[in-house]
């Protein structure tokens, strides 16, 4: 019966889930697009997750949806990731500094070239799941506790894999500075 | 607090997400601990960093669209499976539903000669494929200096091109399409989140008289002047969509065409 009468207001719902949807539609673009690396298949998962986040759109407790929609949306992501990259290897991680330098050094490397292009390269050499919470945190602003649920890890893991993402990215663009400087 | 417990919290107290007494006992560790202080100082600066350059990835406003028209299709019971079918305008049928039974009842509709009402069809069809196959535009400019310029060279005559951004009509581009068995000028333009292309094109002598026509919920409105047939197609509602013409009619300056 409550079916029923949903789907006979369905129309008059429809605004409601776009109000609370549609302002997140960069957001839900942005990871999508970093997790799967080309504008085609991005779109094609917003778009995925946008239907699916409609039909469960009678489960959505209210609130923000970013986080709802991202956990949908994560979820979408990672299925096309195993179909289109099963038979991909991981890109080795650069090992190359690994002489010791003092933190002062490390830091004069890092600001030598900090500009968007190094900045996006090295997010794009980062493993899918330190990537995804650099968005998810630095770039869309969620909470650890938003993280968490739509990482489907607890906030205990949130908080240590943030760290690790941030040191690899920081090693990463180091490694790139100390590269160019050396080439 | 400890060196090593206090090193796992610099993140989340930079980050803002310690509670108050770990944010005290922190500071008192960081008072005496250089190293904590220095490491801090780098991931303050990461953080900055990725705040101040934010390689973010923007949609697309044609995603925006096409995923308003899915989820309004997926919101008509009637409508279900109709992306499955190879049927050629899924989105058309979908918006002529949704706008014909919004509009009917106010619109006042001319009856058009045979001829130029599949002109107003073929126009719509331009109109919804520009929409659809995500090619709205050519080039893509909110400069009516870049836009004109560009169909210099791809049509024998330069449309005037006007921009109404002012007055909340912003130009998006320009694109070439074919209308009238022949090459034509599109110009776009967006109000809110709908399009409007203006399409243009030489009259040669067989002038568009002031019509408007309801296309399956589409409104087209055709004229003539200076020796150029205009032809604005568009979902908005058909108050805008006349504003809109009427904004075009009075900034076009009246001159002969490729002038």
């Amino acid at each position: 019966m409550v079916e029923k009468l949903r789907d006979a207001g369905e129309n008059l719902n429809q605004p409601d889930f776009e109000q609370v949807f549609m302002p997140h539609l960069d957001a839900a673009y942005n990871l999508a697009r970093w997790l799967l690396r080309n504008d085609q298949d991005a779109e094609d998962a917003v778009q995925e997750a946008y239907l699916r986040a409609h039909k469960a759109f009678s489960r959505f407790r209210g609130g923000d949806g970013k986080a709802w929609l991202m956990t949908i949306l994560r979820n979408v992501c990672y299925t096309m990731i195993r179909k289109l990259r099963s038979h991909e290897t991981p890109e080795p991680f650069d090992e190359e500094i690994h002489q010791p330098m003092g933190e002062a050094e490390l830091q004069e490397i890092f600001r030598r070239k900090a500009n968007a292009e190094t900045l996006h390269r090295a997010l794009e050499k980062l493993p899918d799941e330190f990537r995804e919470i650099i968005v998810l945190h630095d770039l869309e602003g969620l909470a650890y506790k938003e993280i968490a649920q739509v990482s489907e890890i607890p906030i205990g893991t949130v908080m240590s894999r943030l760290a690790r993402a941030r040191g690899r990215l920081r090693t990463e663009i180091i490694a790139a500075n100390a590269r160019e400087t050396l080439s | 607090m400890n060196h090593d417990e206090a090193a796992k919290l610099l993140g989340p107290y930079q980050d803002g997400e310690l509670d108050l007494a770990t944010c005290l006992k922190l500071e008192e560790h960081l008072a005496d601990c250089p190293s904590c202080r220095q490491k801090l100082a780098g991931e303050k600066e990461l953080v900055d960093f990725i705040h101040a350059e934010t390689p973010r990835f923007k949609a697309s406003p044609f995603l925006q669209t096409r995923l308003q028209a899915r989820l309004r299709e997926t919101a008509q019971p009637q409508q279900k499976g109709g992306w499955s079918l190879p049927f050629a305008f899924p989105q058309f049928a979908l918006l002529a539903t949704v706008l014909t039974v919004a509009f009917i009842s106010c619109l006042v509709v001319w009856s058009l000669s045979p001829s130029s009402s599949s002109l107003a069809r073929d126009a719509v069809a331009d109109h919804v494929r520009s929409l659809q196959v995500n090619h709205l535009v050519d080039v893509a400019s909110t400069d009516q200096h870049t836009v004109k310029p560009w169909f210099a060279g791809k049509l024998d005559y330069s449309p005037q091109v006007v921009d109404l951004g002012p007055s909340g009509f912003p130009l998006i581009g320009g694109r070439l399409d074919v209308l009238d068995h022949r090459n034509v000028a599109a110009i776009i333009y967006q109000r809110r989140k709908h399009y409007i292309n203006l399409f243009i094109w030489p009259s040669g002598g067989d002038g568009l008289h002031d019509r408007l026509s309801n296309q399956d919920g589409y409104h087209v409105i055709g004229w003539s002047k200076s020796g150029m047939n205009y032809l604005a197609v568009s979902e908005l509602g058909e108050k805008e969509l006349r504003d809109f013409v009427q904004m075009i009619q009075e900034q076009t300056v009246d001159s002969r065409p490729g002038e």
